[in-house]
Order: C-alpha cells, then structure tokens, then sequence
C-alpha cells in the first residue's frame, strides 16, 4: 500500500530524517512510535505531501510518487489528522466536513439542504451527536476530532494518519475512536497510528515501527514482542537510567504553596493542593483536564474566579505574574514558542527577563553584568550555544527549553512550576533537565511538575496529583504510583 | 443611551447578527434625520444619497475580499486616479472610444490586482507592504501621465451614474445586484468557501490542499476590478477623471468593512456588511450636512464611528 | 553519531549563513554606501556641501518621525497618525501670531496634541485591543478634523521666528534641526538599547506573551511606546513649520507611509521584537538620498514616489527572505 525506502528529510541546521523506511499494508493499523523529536511529525508530513524528501522514493498504491503538495496526496487518498486540528473555527460543522469536496446540485453551486443531510448522516455512523449547524470553535475537543474523522469518512480514504488522537480525549472516547477505526481496518483502509501511550497500540495496532533521532530503528509484529521489548527500541536504554535518583535522603519541609477552592475562567473548579518544599509533585491528567489553567491560576496568568493562593502563609485572592515571580515563584509554560521565548532576541535578555532589576541600575542595564549572568547559566545548565549573543530561535528545542529553566530557577526562591517541561526535546536534553529539577528540589524548592508522559510522572515524582475535567479527583503517594493508578483517577471509566 | 447601544451591539455580535445592527442603526438614524429635517427624508434626498454611495461601495466590496482573506488592499485610492484619468485621457471625448476603452480599463484594473496578488504570494511580503509600495508607484504613474484632468468623455455617459432605471439611479442598482451576486457566489460556490477558509487559517488551508494562491490572486483581481468600475462611475458622474480622483478612497473603504462587521484578521464577515456600511456612513455624512455641521466635523464623527465599530466587534481579550 | 552527523550538517551551513548574518546586519548600511557612492559618481552636485546640508535639513523631520515609528512597530503596531499630529502641531504653532514670547506655550501645546494622541491610540491598541491600523487610522481622521475645525480650512499666522531658525538654519553648515534630530536619536538610542524600558519594548514586541508572564506591565509598554510616537510626531511638525516657513493643512503629509517605508528598510519587521534605532535612520536617510538623486539625475520628480513604491516591496521582500 505505502512503502518508504531510504528517506531523507533535513532542514537548516538539523537532518529531521535520515534513510527512514516504512512499510504499510491496506487494511492494518501500523503504529508509529518513538520519542519526541524522533522525526515521527516530520515523517507524517512527507506522505502527506507537506515537505518534499530530499532522497528516497515513495510508493503508494503501487505506483511512485513525487508529490508537490497536500492536495495531491489528499485527492490520492491520504488524509491526515494532525495533532493540531485542520479545523475553520468559523465555518460550520458541516462545512468543514465538507470543505474542498462540495455538495453541488445545479450549476454545481453548493447544495445546503443535501450537505446538511449528508453531515448528519456521517456524523450518525460515528456515533456522535454534533449538530453541523454549529461553529467548529463551539465544540469540544473530542467532538472537534470526531469532525476532523468525518472529513476523512468524506474523501474516500484510503491511507489515514492519525497523530496523538488520544492526546486530546479520554476514557468512552477513545473507545468509540477505537471501535472506528476498527471498523475502517475492516473497510481495507491502512491507518498510521502515531501515540505515546503504548498500552494502546498494543490493543489496537497489528505491526509497529519505531522511529528514533530521525533514524529508522526497527519494524515489528505488535503480537512478536512486549512491552519492555518496545520501550528499549525506542530509548535504546534502560528507562532507569533516564531518571537520575534523588541525593540523599527525601527531606521534605513544610507547605510552602496551597490553593484554597482555586477555580479558573470555567476550566479549573476548586482545586486544593499543597506544596512542600524539596518535594516535586506531579500534575498528571489528560490534555485538557485544566492542569495548565491551574498552573497560570497560581502564577497570575489567568485570572482567578474564586478561591485563594497561600505562599508562606500569605493569602492571596488575586494574582498577578509580577507579584507571583515577588514571592519567588516560577513558571515554565507548555508552549516554548508561545509563551516561553522572545525568539528574535539573544539568550542573555530571554534568561535576565524576569529580573531585569537585578542586572539594571538607574534603568539602563548594566551589560556586563547581564552577559556575566548569562554566561554563568550557560555553563551551568550546559546549554549550547555560540554565547550569550546567541538568538534562540537558532537553538535547539532541548537547548531552548534548558533557557527558560535557567531563567526561572535563577529568580525562583519557592516554587518552580514545570508544564510539559520534556516535551518536543531530545533524550541527552531530558536527562539533563530532570538532573536540574531534582537539584532545586534538593536546595529545597517546591517542584510542581505538569506532565502527560506517565513513565515520567512514576519516574521523578515523590506525590502526584490527577486531574480530571478541571477537577482534582486524588492524590497518590510515592507508594501507591503507578501507571494504571493515574489512568484510573485520569479517566472517567475504568483504564483502558 | 450610549451604554445601551454598546451593549445591545455587544449582545448582537455574540448572536452572530452584526448585520441586524448595523440595518437598524441605519434605520435610527433614518428616523431621526427625518424628525430633524422634512428634506433629508425627501424621496430626491434619499434617491441622491443612493446615488452618491455608488463610488465608495463599489471600491468597499473589493476591499471586503481582501480582508476576508486576512489582507488588505492598500493601492485601492492610486488605482482609482490612475484608471479615471487614462479612462478620460484615452477617450478624449470620441463616443466611439468609450466601450473599447471601459474594457480595457476593466483588464488593466484586473491586472494590477493580479500584480498584488502575486507579489503578495511571491516575496511572501505581507499586503499592507505590497499594496502601499503598488500605491505609491501607481501614483507615480498617475502624475507622469497628467498633473491635473485629462480628457474628457462624452456628455450622455453620465448616463452610468444619473440615469434612471425605473426611477432608481443606474449605477447604484447595478452595484446592489453586483453585490447580491458576490454575496452568493460566497456562500454557494465552493470557491467562495474557499475565501473563508484561507482567511480563517492560511496554513490550514494549505494543508487541506485549498487553492490558497489561486484565492489571492482573486480577491486581489477582483479588488482591482472594482477600483476600476469606481473609476468609471466616477469619470461619468464628474466628465472627467482627474489625478486626486481616488485619492480619498484607500481609506475610506476601510471603513464600511469594519463597520459592516469583517474582521482584519480575515475569515469572517461578509458583503452585505459592507453595503449596509456604506450606506450608514453616507446617510450619516447626508444627515450632518443637514444639520448644518461642517464637513471638519463629519471627519471626526467618521473616526468615531471606527473606533466605536472595532471596539464593538473586537475579537474576546486575548487570555494570557 | 547522531551528534557528528548534525555538526557535520551544521558546519555546511555555516559560511552561508554568516554571509547571510553579514547581509541581514549591514545589507542597509552598504545600500546606503553604494547609494552615495553611485550618486556622486552620476552627478557631481551631489556630495556638494550645499546639497548634502540641503539634504540633511529635508532629512531631520523625517528621521524624527520614524524614530517613534520605530518604538511602535517593535511592539508589533503601526502609527499612521504622525502625519495628522505633525499637521496639527504645526498648525497650531503658527495660529499664534509669531511673537517671541509664543514660543514656550506653542511646544506645550505641540507636545501636548502628540501625547493626548499616542495616548488614545495606545489606549485603544493595549486596552480594547484594536488593530493598530484601525486605531491609528481613526485618530488620523479625528484629528485631520479637530484641525480643519480649528483652522475653518484655511489656516492663518506666521511661524515664530525661532522655528524658522530650528527649521532651515545652519551652523558651520550644520543644520539646527539635524542638531535636534541628533540629541533625539541620542536620548532614544539610550532608552531602547540600554535602558529597562527598551528590553521591555523588545521582549513585549517579540511576544507579548512572554512579556506578561515575566511579570511585565506590557499594556503600559505599548502605550508609552504610542505616546513615544505622537510627541515626535509633534515635535517633527513644529521642525517641518519651521523648514517649510508657511503652513497649511497638509503640513507633513505623506510622512506616515514615508516613516513606515523608512523603518522597513531599515530592518525594523512589522512583526515586531526585531529592529535597531539606526536602522530606521538609515532607512530615512536612503530615502531622503534616493528623493534627492531622483531630482540631479534629471528624473521627472515623480519618479520619487514610483522608486519608493518598489523599495519598500523589495526592502520588506530581502528581510522576509532571512527567513524570520
């Protein structure tokens, strides 16, 4: 159905893929595995027609292929779900459904009455009750995915690629997502199935390959190998050894942090949890669940609704990010583009910009200084680059997220909040990042690690917290972690 | 009362009926013009307002489809003078020369669009940039060619902008049908779904395989296209084309589309908007000449109305 | 391995990309070299002293202006309102009836028209979150009317004296108002390099995001930054009277595009975070130069307009191309 031989893929600095194969058959689901940053994305876009592979050859449906562009690969019947949704959130449902393959009666205008019908019809198959009058921005996550499936059903597919689908979704939903894509197996359609939880593509995938650092490692009957099997291909070592052990005994102080009924804007609703110092905590819960929202709600990012924040005994019913970063608080953001870096400027300003004042006098900044600073986290955290001169959007992503730490575990004296602070980063990057977070921990700051990859959460927490629609639905000692424990408080049904 | 209004716009955006609005605000100021003066609601007065909007909702409906698209057309005012004037120039007064030429004006405008287009899709360059550098070398042109009016065209074609169909003034009715039927081809072919969805999210329109260049190329055709048919109407109303003919206009057709309810960000919004737009503006412009209040004064009641229809419409604060 | 194959990678790219590093940095200085150099080989009246002070004092208002241009395009905005406070500052200047003792209140009331203006616009952009396009474009049109109100059209008085000296006298062949021009750059130069404000204009230009979750006061940052603009704006009207010696309505017009033009060239990205002071001078300088040698090559003067036209298409294109 689709074969790739020897693919390559470089951009600017950085070989995303280098003599990659695949191989996928009609009528299989293929999971497609490895760490972030193992070129799995890149890959996606290269069937899909998005990048062009500087060598190797594509063959699908027994016939070369040299595609220029999305749309031919969409009209030879691929069509991809990415992570981040095709989706017009000012479109209706059913005109995303049907966008770019019309519903035409006379004099091929679109017909409204036959692309409504038709949108209700296919919606119905899926099992969903979506009206296709409603904007896509007014639906939910896991109804958005189910829109994006539609459009698939629509364009008589016959290569369908999904990445991350469960990212977004829990517990009845991914059943249902299952239970279809099972059925389109039956249909004779090949699905690339890309996920991180591995639990999955045992029960859904019939062959695996596993992709690492842009480079093809191996292909495998999921029935030929178990699970240890699997996650040593993708890390090409021990799990262990990624989580460097705490120094010392675990000496934990008092309760630097708590959130009184903390709600936020609708998405978190009276969340309680507490702190300690030298303790790190993880939020666990699926995408969604409100644990980012949470984190801005303590840091003054979000406004918060109701309830309080108490650093030190200190109560606070509203917050802002100077005030939070005052009482010695920091936060590392999910999104490194978005809410992390100013991309165009030089590591020394994206690490001294949440303390401009300690490298400023009378206003104007002492540059010297700065570059003194800077220079010290740079061999600190061993971050590379060609100096503090150096723009970040040249970096690395694992070197780019090792500034933002550097940046707040220099100015944070309490608690260092870290969301998703591995992903889209290297494994010699994560290493060193979680190196970093057991050292502040051990000077005693309070760590509250957001984080959806569980092997991580079991591996560097000593408490974790789940949560679930905005709510905090438990907590779990060191003692009683465990994937499965998570998966249960995460989810709405029993774990998958 | 200005509170109210604010809210019962705010209320109508939510609901998706920004048009309402505007059609009743059109329709309050209809009233209180006419409880102010007995001529302003006069069928003549209310037939020239018609009549006069022709020029600016004609330049508006092309600039609406750029900014659906997420762009702007900024060569709008520069075209105009610079078709009005070869327009007039080429004619020179010969009956004979009037429809050859009218066509050629209608390529040439559909060609410069298509020159921002490219150029835009080209270099990459955002259109503000693009079309502000086309203006400036289309005035350029303009003022190689002439320094003031040039030619003439013959009497009777004022014909497009005074004649009377049916008692209603020509051009106004055509630019009504001109935009009923751009309103149409929006929603009903799938190319005008198209329009949307690039405006909405270009580089998922990308992904989706739309056709992103050929609907860049189009709007910014058709934006010159409608520059040219302002031209025109504007050579046959004044006899003339003259170099500071569109000048006014670039702007100026920024602001029935903002009013009219599209977004600068691209992706929603539509014609009739803009047409409802024009109107109040020029209703409004009408009323304060009645009233006696200089034409300084309409400018700052016109910047007011920006101000006022871009609060109200503005996208929900940004979260973080 | 994977490390000697990415440095390997790397290595290769190297050379071009400090090349392209050099011709993103200096690309506007050498254009502006080879400009002068090409211009004084074409005609010999160009690197006369009376033509290169001529130009400087053209030179002076317009560099006035894209310096607060500058501020508001780095936090992602634009100012087409410059024009309209420069017209007004100026002509209200001259609505007094030229005495000495004007002098004092006519700046007060200039710079007061330039800060209430960057107020509103900051006002609108930060706080309702209006395009800056719209909201500067509404001020312009307000203001454009406030003047024609105020004047009834037709717009009376003398420039005082004083600014006739500001604008279009020179010492030791040194025009006053590229003095001025120079102490403004200077002061700016300071605030936006070396100050705290100016890493805050950076960061807030480069994301806003960013900025707030630093604990920066961003709104404020973007607000100042318009109020930067509109006092410039006032001061370069009050300048420009003072060169062009009468006023009307129009005085400045054109400056707004002009100053956008001036500051794209000079590698100041409309979106925002990315730019330098001197960029945006040169850029101002480069068109000044160009309007210049348009006019001793012979060319019809329109042709000034029609070169501007393309360099700003191309200069916007050549820094896209860097691949931000």
């Amino acid at each position: 159905m689709l074969t790739l031989s020897s693919i390559s893929k470089s951009f600017p600095g950085v070989k995303a893929l280098d003599q990659v194969h695949l191989d996928v058959r009609a009528g299989e689901i293929h999971a497609l595995v490895g760490e972030n940053g193992a070129g799995k994305s890149t890959l996606t876009k290269t069937i899909a027609g998005v990048y062009q592979p500087d060598e190797g050859q594509i063959e699908y449906d027994g016939e070369i292929v040299h595609w220029t562009s999305p749309g031919e690969a969409k009209s030879a019947g691929i069509h991809v779900i990415y992570q981040e949704f095709v989706l017009f959130p000012h479109l209706s449902v059913a005109e995303n459904i049907f966008l770019g393959h019309e519903r035409r009666g006379a004099f091929g205008l679109i017909d409204y009455p036959q692309t409504d019908r038709d949108a209700r019809e296919l919606l119905q198959r899926l099992g969903v009750e979506i009206d296709p009058n409603d904007r896509v921005s007014e639906l939910t996550v896991a109804d958005q995915q189910m829109v994006e499936i539609a459009k698939a059903l629509v364009h008589k597919v016959k290569l369908l690629i999904l990445d991350e689908p469960t990212a977004v979704i829990s517990g009845h939903e991914v059943e249902l997502l299952f239970k279809r894509l099972r059925a389109l197996k039956e249909d004779g359609v090949a699905i690339i199935y890309i996920s991180h939880r591995l639990e999955e593509i045992f029960e859904i995938c019939d062959r695996v390959t596993v992709m690492k650092d842009g480079h093809y490692v191996d292909s495998k009957n999921v029935a030929d190998i178990d699970r240890d099997q699997l996650i040593s291909l993708m890390v090409g070592r021990d799990m262990s050894e990624l989580f460097p052990p705490r120094v010392g005994e675990a000496k934990f102080g008092d309760v630097v942090l708590r959130t009184n009924n903390l709600s936020v804007n609708g998405r978190v609703t009276n969340a309680s949890i507490e702190l300690r110092a030298g303790e790190i905590t993880a939020l666990a819960g699926m995408v969604g669940a409100g644990r980012t929202e949470l984190a801005l709600g303590i840091f003054g990012g979000l406004p918060m609704s109701s309830g309080s924040v108490e650093i030190d005994g200190e109560t606070f019913t509203e917050m802002k990010p100077a005030l939070a970063i005052k009482k010695g608080l920091g936060l590392v953001t999910e999104d490194r583009k978005g809410q992390g870096l100013a991309m165009q400027l030089d590591v020394a300003a994206n690490i001294t910009a949440s303390d401009l004042d300690a490298v400023a006098k009378y206003g104007l900044i002492n540059t010297i200084r700065e570059l003194q600073i800077a220079r010290d986290e740079i061999r600190e955290y061993q971050i590379a680059c060609r100096g503090p001169r150096n723009p970040v959007a040249t970096m690395s992503g694992g070197n780019q997220q090792k500034v933002i730490v550097a940046r707040w575990a220099r100015t944070c004296s309490k608690v260092l909040i870290l969301d998703e602070p591995t992903r889209g980063v290297d494994v010699g990057a994560k290493v060193e990042i979680y190196r970093i977070m057991r050292e502040l921990a051990a000077k005693g700051i309070a760590i509250l690690m957001i984080s959806s990859e569980l092997p991580e959460v079991v591996g560097m927490s000593d408490r974790v917290i789940v949560m679930r629609e905005g709510v905090v639905t438990g907590e779990l000692s060191k003692d009683q972690l465990s994937e499965e424990a998570i998966m249960q408080l995460a989810t709405r049904h029993e774990a998958a | 009362m200005t509170a109210l209004a604010i809210r019962s716009f705010n209320f109508a955006t939510k609901s998706r009926s920004g048009l309402l609005v505007v059609i009743a605000l059109l329709v309050l100021l209809f009233f209180f013009g006419a409880l102010i003066s007995d001529r302003f609601r006069s069928v003549s007065n209310l037939l020239n307002v018609f009549e006069q909007s022709t020029g600016l909702a004609l330049v508006s409906l092309g600039q609406t489809l750029t900014v659906l698209t997420g762009g702007i057309d900024l060569s709008v005012g520069s075209m105009i003078s610079l078709l009005s004037v070869l327009m007039s120039g080429t004619i020179d007064g010969e009956a004979a020369r009037v429809l050859p030429v009218c066509i050629g004006i209608l390529v040439l405008g559909a060609a410069i669009g298509s020159l921002n287009g490219l150029t835009v899709i080209w270099l990459r360059v955002h259109p503000l940039i693009v079309t502000l550098g086309m203006g400036a070398l289309l005035q350029g042109v303009t003022l190689l060619y002439t320094l003031g009016p040039a030619g003439s065209v013959p009497f009777e074609f004022d014909y497009v902008a005074y004649g009377r169909l049916l008692g209603l003034p020509v051009g106004a009715v055509f630019t009504i049908a001109l935009f009923i039927l751009v309103a149409l081809f929006l929603r009903y072919v799938p190319f005008g779904r198209a329009i949307y969805a690039v405006g909405d999210d270009e580089i998922g329109a990308r992904l989706m395989g739309l056709p992103r260049k050929r609907v860049l190329v189009f709007v910014y055709a058709f934006s010159g296209i409608c520059c040219a048919l302002t031209a025109i109407y504007l050579v046959g109303r004044f006899g003339v084309g003259n170099v500071y003919t569109g000048q006014n206009y670039t702007l100026a057709s920024i602001t029935p589309v903002v009013v009219g309810g599209t977004m600068l960000t691209g992706g929603r919004g539509g014609v009739i908007g803009t047409l409802f737009g024009v109107y109040l503006i020029s209703l409004l412009n009408n009323l304060l000449n009645f009233m006696d209040i200089s034409s300084h004064y309409q400018l700052i009641v016109q910047g007011l109305i920006i101000i006022l229809a871009v609060s109200v419409y503005v996208e929900k604060k940004r979260a973080v | 391995m994977q490390q000697a194959v990415q440095s390997k990678s790397m290595s290769s790219d190297t050379n071009s990309k400090k090349l392209s590093d050099f011709g993103a940095r200096y690309g506007i200085h050498l254009a502006l070299l080879g400009l002068i150099v090409l211009s004084s080989i074409v005609s010999p009246a160009f690197l006369t002293a009376n033509n290169v002070s001529n130009m400087l004092l053209q030179a002076a208002p317009l560099g006035i202006v894209v310096i607060g241009q500058a501020f508001v395009i780095l936090v992602r905005g634009l100012d087409l309102s410059v024009a309209s406070v420069m017209a007004t500052a100026a002509v209200v200047a001259t609505s007094f009836d030229g005495q000495p003792g004007d002098v004092v209140p006519i700046i007060l009331v200039a710079l007061a028209i330039g800060v209430a203006t960057g107020l509103a616009n900051g006002l609108l952009v930060a706080k309702r979150n209006v395009s800056p396009f719209l909201a500067t474009l509404a001020t312009m049109i307000v203001l454009q009317g406030i003047r024609f109100a105020y004047t009834g059209g037709a717009p009376s008085g003398n420039v005082p004296h004083f600014f006739r000296i500001i604008g279009s006298e020179t010492v030791y062949g040194l025009p006053y108002n590229v003095i001025i021009l120079a102490i403004i750059a200077a002061f700016f130069w300071v605030l936006l390099h070396k100050s705290v404000f100016g890493r805050q204009v950076y960061i807030t230009g480069g994301n806003p995001s960013v900025a707030r979750l630093v604990g920066m006061n961003a709104d404020r940052v973007i607000i100042i930054c318009y109020v930067i603009s509109g006092t410039l704006a006032a001061i370069a009207g009050l300048v420009l009277s003072g060169f062009v010696g009468i006023v009307d309505n129009w005085v400045g017009r054109g400056m707004e595009l002009d100053s956008i033009v001036a500051a794209v060239m000079g590698g100041i990205a409309l979106s925002g975070g990315r730019g330098t002071i001197v960029g945006g001078l040169i850029g101002a300088a480069i068109l000044v130069v160009v309007f210049n040698a348009v006019l001793l090559f012979g060319m019809p003067v329109q042709f000034q307009i029609i070169i501007k036209g393309i360099v700003i298409v191309i200069a916007a294109a050549f820094y896209v191309k860097r691949g931000a």
